[in-house]
C-alpha cells in the first residue's frame, strides 16, 4: 500500500480541511474584531492556541482506537472532578466561577467536559445490554448530562450547560429513543416558553402538546404524569419569570422583542443586526466594517464573532461559514453510519450534536432568530479552552473515520 | 445495543440530515433577508451609528446705535460641564457645593447624560459666574472629567437699558421650536420681543454643522469625508439703529420711577431716537440662565414691566388730539382760522352739559389750541361732524398700525359713524357723543407711538415717514450694507391751513398762557401741546406732543406719564428736557463734523472674530 492510499484510506481529509478552513476564518475576524483594542494580544493569542489546536486534533485523529473507547469513563470521571475543583478553586471572570488559572493560559473544564460526556455517553449507549425503552437506562443517560449541566449551572454559566441539553436530543434519537421520550423532554421547555408570550399562546401550546403526546402515547399512567408535569411548569413560568432577576427579565422581554429596549438587552442583537445587514452581498472590506472596527457590538471577538465575516465579507463571507458548518456536521453525521463500532457511531454523533447546537444557537442568535444566550460559535471566536476542545472533537471524528472498520 | 446493524440507523442519517439541512435553510432565508433585501434600510442604520452631526453655534449679530455705539454685545458665558468617563463620583459633593447647585440635580443631570454617552460632555450648569469658575480652575486635579465650555450671552454695555426696543433673547420654547421649525433645536437662543425678535433672522445667522466619526462609546475619532461635508456656521449680521443711546438714557432717567412711555423720532427721516416704557427691567436678566423667580415676579407685577407701553397702550389722548379736530374744519372749510367762539366755561348739547376748565372769553384757532379751550372745540366738532373728524384722524395715521419695526403694535381705535353704528345700533347714539372726541376722550384709543408720528406730521406739515428703529443691516462676513428703505406719506392738506396749527403750538411753549411752557427750550423755538386724559380708574393721564426746532424740526417726541396728573406741568417738562438735551448734543456734533453713522466703527470688531474670519477660506 503506498504512503498516498494509506493516507486516504486513513486520514478524513474533508473534515480536516474544513476545520482548517473555519479556524483561519476565526483567525482572521478575531484579527478585525480586536485591531485597534487589544489587537495583538488577542490576535497573538488565538494564533497560539490555533497551533495548539492542530496539534491536539493529530494528536486525538492517530491515538489509538481502543484507549479512545477505554478512557471514556475515567475521562469523564476526571472532568466532573475539574468541575467540582473549579467551582472550589476556580477564578472568577464576570461572573461565573468557570477558569482555572494555569500560568498564563486560562483554562476551562466545562470545554473539556464536552468531549468527555460524548464519549462517556457514547461508551454507556454502546453497550449491548442498553437500551432506551428502559426507564432506568434513560434516566442514567439523563443523569449522565446532568451532573456536569448542574455543575456549570452553578458556575452560574447558563449558555454552556444549555448546550448539553440541546446535544442530548439527537444522541436520544440516535439510540432509539420513541417519539414520545423525546416529546417528553421537549415538552415542558415548549410550554414554559409559551406561558411567557401569553396565556393564549400557552393555552394553544399545551392543547398541541397534549395531542401530540397522546398520539405518540405509550403508556397512559407516564403520559398522563409527562402532561401533568407539563402544565405545572407552564404555570409556574410566570411566578418564576417574577422571581427572576430585573435584568434576567430584561433579557427574556429583549428576545420577545428586541426593540423594547434597544440600549439595554436589546442592544446586541440590534447592533448585531445592523452589521449583518449592512453588509449586504459583498461586505464593507476587510477591516473595513464600521460596527466591527467602532465596538457597536460588545462581545464581538466571543459570541457575536459571526457579524464580523457577515459585515466585512458580506453574504459571501457569512454564506461561506454557512456552507462550511453544514459541509462538517453532514460528514459527520455521516461518519456516524460509516463506522462498525456503536461507540464510535455514538460519538461522532454526540459530537455533532454539540458542534451543531453551538452552531444553532450562536448563529440563531446573532441572526435575532434565537435569545441572546452566551456561547462562542465553534473555531471562530476566540477563546482557547473552546478551540482546544472543539479541535479534539474534531480530532476524534477523524479517528473514528480512520477506524471506521475497527469494531 | 447494536446501532449498526439496524436497519433504521439510515433512516435516523436522513433526519438528521434534513434537521440539520433545515436550520442551514432556515439560516440562508435569514441572511438572505438581512443582507440583501433590507441591506439598505440596515446600511442607513449603520452609517447613523458612526456619523454624527454637532452643530457650532453662530455668534448673535451686534447692534449700533446711530452715533456708531455698541449697544447690544455679546460676552462669554460659562457652562460647566462633565465627562462621565473621568468623572469621580467622590468628588460630586464638594463640586455641588462650589457651583451651589443642589447635590441631587447635580447627580441627576449626569446620569441622564451618562446614558447617552460616557464620553460626551454632560452640561451641568450653565452662566456660572467667574468666581466659582476660577475656584474651580484652581483645583482641577481635584475634579477629573470636569470642564467648562464657552457660550456666547447678551451683554448690554451702554447706561440706557432700551428694554421694550432691544428686546431680550432667551432659551426657544417648545411653542416656539414647533412654530420656527428645523433650523432652531432644544437649548437654542432665539429673539423673543422686540428688535432681537423682529429681526431674529438677520442677527441669528445660521448655525454651522460638523460631521464626526464615532465610535460606539461616543468618542470622536476624526470627521467625517475628511471634513468636505461641514459647513461653517454664519455670524449673524448687525444692525445699526437710528436710536441716540445718550438720549434714551435721558429720556429713560426723566421717566424713572413713573408709569408712561416716552417716543422721540426724527422727522427728517422717521427714525427712533428714543423709546421708553416705564417701567422696564434689566434686559440681561434673561441673557443668562433666568431665575424662575424673577420670570414670576415680572410675570406678575401688577405694574407689567414686560408690556410696551409705547407701542401697546390704547389711552385716549386728551387734549393733545385737538389739532385734528382743526385740520378737519378747516381743509373741509367748515369754520376759517378767524373764527371765534365765546367761551363762558361751559358748553350744552341739549341739556347736557360739557365743562370747560377755565373761561376763555372769545377765542379764535389759534389761541383755542395755546389755552386748550374744550368750549371752540366743542363748537368746531358741532359743525364739523364725526366723519370729517374721522378722516382727518385716519390721514394722521389713528386708528392703524404705524408700521414700525417692532415686534408688538396696536392699532389704537378712532371710533368713525361705521363703528358707532355698530358698537351702539343706528339709533343708538347721538350728537352728545361728539365733544368728548372732540377734546380727545371717549371711546378713542391712542399709542404714544401713534402720537410721536402725529407730532411728526405736523412738524413736516403733512409729510410723514414710517417709524423705524433699524436704518440699516451690515453683514461683515460680506462686507455688505444694506441701507434698509420706508416708507414716506404726504398729506394731501393746502399748505397754508397748518400755520394756525403750527401757530397755536408754538404760543403752547413759547407763549404766556400756553399750558406747555414748562417744555421750552432757552434759544430753540418748538411747538407742542399739552394733554390731560380723563381716566375711570384713577388720576388722569398726563400727555406731551411736540417737535423742535419749529422749522426745519430734528425731533419730534410724545411723552404719557400715566396717573400724573397735568400734561403741561407733568409730561411737558420731560418732552421739553429730552428735546433740549437731544438738540444741544446734535449741535455740538455738527460742529465737530463727524457723520451721523459712523461706518468706521463697523470695522473696529474685537479681535476673536477676526481670527475667526480668517479661518475661512
Amino acid at each position: 500500500m503506498s504512503m498516498f492510499k494509506y493516507l486516504a484510506e486513513r486520514f478524513e481529509f474533508r473534515i480536516f480541511l474544513v476545520v482548517i478552513a473555519l479556524v483561519i476564518l476565526g483567525i482572521v475576524s478575531v484579527y478585525s474584531a480586536s485591531y485597534d483594542a487589544q489587537a495583538s494580544e488577542i490576535f497573538f493569542k488565538q494564533l497560539v492556541w490555533a497551533a495548539l489546536g492542530v496539534g491536539v486534533l493529530l494528536l486525538c485523529a492517530f491515538v489509538p482506537f481502543r484507549i479512545l473507547h477505554l478512557s471514556a469513563y475515567p475521562a469523564y470521571a476526571l472532568s466532573i472532578a475539574l468541575l467540582v475543583g473549579v467551582l472550589l478553586f476556580g477564578r472568577t471572570v464576570s461572573g461565573s466561577t468557570s477558569w482555572f488559572n494555569l500560568g498564563t493560559l486560562r483554562f476551562q473544564p466545562s470545554e473539556f467536559a464536552k468531549v468527555t460526556t460524548a464519549l462517556a455517553l457514547a461508551a454507556y449507549l454502546s453497550r449491548p445490554d442498553v437500551t432506551l425503552a428502559k426507564v432506568k437506562h434513560l434516566f442514567v443517560v439523563a443523569g449522565m448530562v446532568l451532573l456536569p449541566v448542574l455543575l456549570i449551572m452553578a458556575q452560574p454559566d447558563t449558555g454552556t450547560a444549555v448546550i448539553y441539553v440541546v446535544m442530548l436530543f439527537p444522541v436520544l434519537y440516535w439510540g432509539g429513543a420513541s417519539k414520545f421520550t423525546l416529546l417528553a423532554i421537549v415538552a415542558p421547555g415548549v410550554v414554559a416558553v409559551a406561558a411567557l408570550l401569553g396565556t393564549t399562546p400557552f393555552f394553544i401550546v399545551v392543547i398541541g402538546m397534549g395531542i401530540l403526546l397522546y398520539l405518540t402515547r405509550e403508556n397512559r399512567i407516564v403520559t398522563a404524569a409527562v402532561f401533568s408535569l407539563m402544565v405545572l411548569v407552564g404555570i409556574s413560568t410566570q411566578s418564576i419569570y417574577e422571581g427572576l432577576k430585573p435584568y434576567q427579565q430584561k433579557r427574556i422581554a429583549a428576545f420577545l422583542d428586541p426593540s423594547v429596549d434597544p440600549l439595554g438587552a436589546g442592544y446586541n442583537v440590534v447592533q448585531s443586526k445592523v452589521a449583518i445587514g449592512s453588509g449586504g452581498l459583498l461586505g464593507k472590506g476587510y477591516l473595513q466594517g464600521t460596527q466591527t472596527q467602532l465596538n457597536f457590538i460588545p462581545e464581538q471577538w466571543t459570541d457575536f464573532i459571526f457579524c464580523v465575516p457577515a459585515e466585512e465579507f458580506g453574504f459571501l463571507g457569512a454564506a461561506t461559514v454557512l456552507v462550511l458548518f453544514a459541509l462538517l456536521l453532514l460528514r459527520g453525521i455521516a461518519i456516524g453510519t460509516a463506522v462498525k463500532s456503536p461507540f464510535a457511531s455514538f460519538v461522532a454523533i454526540g459530537i455533532c450534536g454539540f458542534i451543531g447546537a453551538h452552531v444553532l444557537i450562536n448563529i440563531g442568535m446573532s441572526l435575532d432568530l434565537l435569545p441572546v444566550i452566551g456561547i462562542p460559535l465553534p473555531f471562530l471566536s476566540y477563546g482557547g479552552s473552546a478551540l482546544l476542545s472543539g479541535m479534539m472533537m474534531m480530532g476524534i471524528l477523524m479517528n473514528l473515520y480512520a477506524n471506521r472498520k475497527e469494531h | 445495543m447494536n446501532v449498526i446493524e439496524d436497519i433504521s440507523v439510515y433512516r435516523k442519517r436522513r433526519t438528521l440530515f434534513v434537521v440539520v439541512l433545515l436550520v442551514f435553510f432556515l439560516f440562508f432565508g435569514r441572511l438572505y433577508q438581512l443582507q440583501l433585501i433590507y441591506k439598505d434600510e440596515y446600511g442607513r442604520r449603520s452609517e447613523k451609528n458612526i456619523v454624527r452631526v454637532i452643530s457650532t453655534e453662530p455668534v448673535r449679530g451686534y447692534m449700533y446705535d446711530r452715533t456708531g455705539t455698541r449697544v447690544v454685545d455679546n460676552r462669554p458665558a460659562f457652562t460647566v460641564t462633565i465627562m462621565p468617563f473621568e468623572f469621580d463620583r467622590g468628588t460630586a459633593p464638594n463640586l455641588a457645593r462650589l457651583l451651589s447647585l443642589d447635590l441631587e440635580v447635580l447627580l441627576e443631570r449626569l446620569e441622564k447624560g451618562k446614558m447617552y454617552s460616557r464620553f460626551t460632555p454632560v452640561k451641568i450648569k450653565r452662566d456660572v459666574d467667574f468666581k466659582s469658575l476660577s475656584a474651580l480652575a484652581e483645583q482641577r486635579d481635584r475634579f477629573p472629567g470636569v470642564g467648562y465650555q464657552s457660550e456666547s450671552k447678551r451683554f448690554y454695555p451702554t447706561r440706557a437699558r432700551a428694554t421694550h426696543i432691544l428686546g431680550y433673547t432667551k432659551e426657544i420654547s417648545e411653542q416656539q421650536l414647533q412654530l420656527l421649525g428645523k433650523e432652531y433645536a432644544q437649548g437654542d437662543v432665539v429673539g423673543s420681543t422686540g428688535l432681537e425678535a423682529q429681526y431674529e433672522k438677520a442677527l441669528r445667522g445660521a448655525k454651522g454643522h460638523q460631521f464626526s466619526i464615532v465610535n460606539a462609546y461616543g468618542q470622536v475619532l476624526g470627521s467625517f469625508e475628511e471634513g468636505n461635508l461641514d459647513v461653517l456656521p454664519k455670524e449673524g449680521k448687525d444692525l445699526i439703529l437710528t436710536m441716540d443711546f445718550a438720549l434714551q438714557a435721558v429720556a429713560e432717567s426723566l421717566m424713572a420711577d413713573q408709569r408712561g412711555a416716552l417716543v422721540a423720532l426724527d422727522p427728517r427721516d422717521g427714525g427712533i431716537l428714543a423709546l421708553v416704557s416705564m417701567p422696564d427691567y434689566d434686559l440681561s436678566l434673561f441673557s443668562g440662565v433666568t431665575p424662575p423667580g424673577v420670570w414670576r415676579r415680572l410675570h406678575s407685577d401688577t405694574a407689567a414691566p414686560l408690556f410696551n407701553r409705547a407701542t401697546m397702550t390704547r389711552y385716549p389722548p386728551g387734549s393733545t388730539f385737538k389739532m385734528v379736530l382743526a385740520l378737519a374744519a378747516l381743509d373741509n372749510h367748515i369754520v376759517s382760522p378767524s373764527w371765534r367762539v365765546n367761551c363762558t366755561g361751559v358748553f350744552y348739547v341739549g341739556r347736557k352739559p360739557f365743562a370747560d376748565l377755565h373761561v376763555h372769553g372769545s377765542v379764535n384757532m389759534v389761541e383755542a389750541i395755546q389755552k386748550s379751550c374744550n368750549v371752540y372745540f366743542y363748537e368746531l366738532m358741532m359743525r364739523t361732524g364725526l366723519d370729517n373728524w374721522h378722516q382727518s384722524g385716519r390721514a394722521f395715521g389713528f386708528g392703524q398700525r404705524t408700521g414700525i419695526d417692532l415686534y408688538e403694535e396696536n392699532t389704537g381705535l378712532l371710533p368713525s359713524t361705521a363703528y358707532m353704528n355698530q358698537r351702539y345700533g343706528e339709533k343708538g347714539w347721538t350728537r352728545g357723543y361728539l365733544p368728548s372726541l372732540a377734546i380727545g376722550q371717549g371711546e378713542l384709543g391712542v399709542t404714544p407711538l401713534q402720537m410721536a408720528y402725529y407730532a411728526m406730521a405736523i412738524a413736516n406739515r403733512g409729510v410723514t415717514h414710517q417709524p423705524h428703529a433699524v436704518q440699516a443691516i451690515i453683514d461683515r462676513a460680506m462686507s455688505r450694507e444694506d441701507r434698509l428703505s420706508y416708507e414716506t406719506r404726504s398729506m394731501d392738506i393746502r399748505p397754508e391751513l397748518w400755520e394756525p396749527i403750527r401757530e397755536g403750538m408754538r404760543r403752547v411753549v413759547e407763549e404766556p398762557g400756553g399750558t406747555g411752557g414748562l417744555a421750552r427750550i432757552a434759544g430753540i423755538p418748538s411747538g407742542g401741546k399739552t394733554g390731560t386724559a380723563q381716566n375711570p380708574h384713577g388720576p388722569d393721564h398726563a400727555w406731551f406732543v411736540g417737535f423742535a426746532p419749529l422749522e426745519e424740526p430734528e425731533i419730534a417726541i410724545a411723552v404719557l406719564v400715566e396717573n400724573a396728573g397735568f400734561g403741561g406741568t407733568r409730561a411737558a417738562p420731560i418732552a421739553g428736557a429730552c428735546m433740549e438735551r437731544y438738540l444741544h448734543a446734535a449741535s455740538i456734533r455738527r460742529q465737530a463734523e463727524q457723520p451721523a453713522v459712523p461706518i468706521a466703527s463697523v470695522s473696529t470688531l474685537p479681535t476673536t472674530r477676526a481670527v475667526y474670519r480668517s479661518e475661512q477660506p
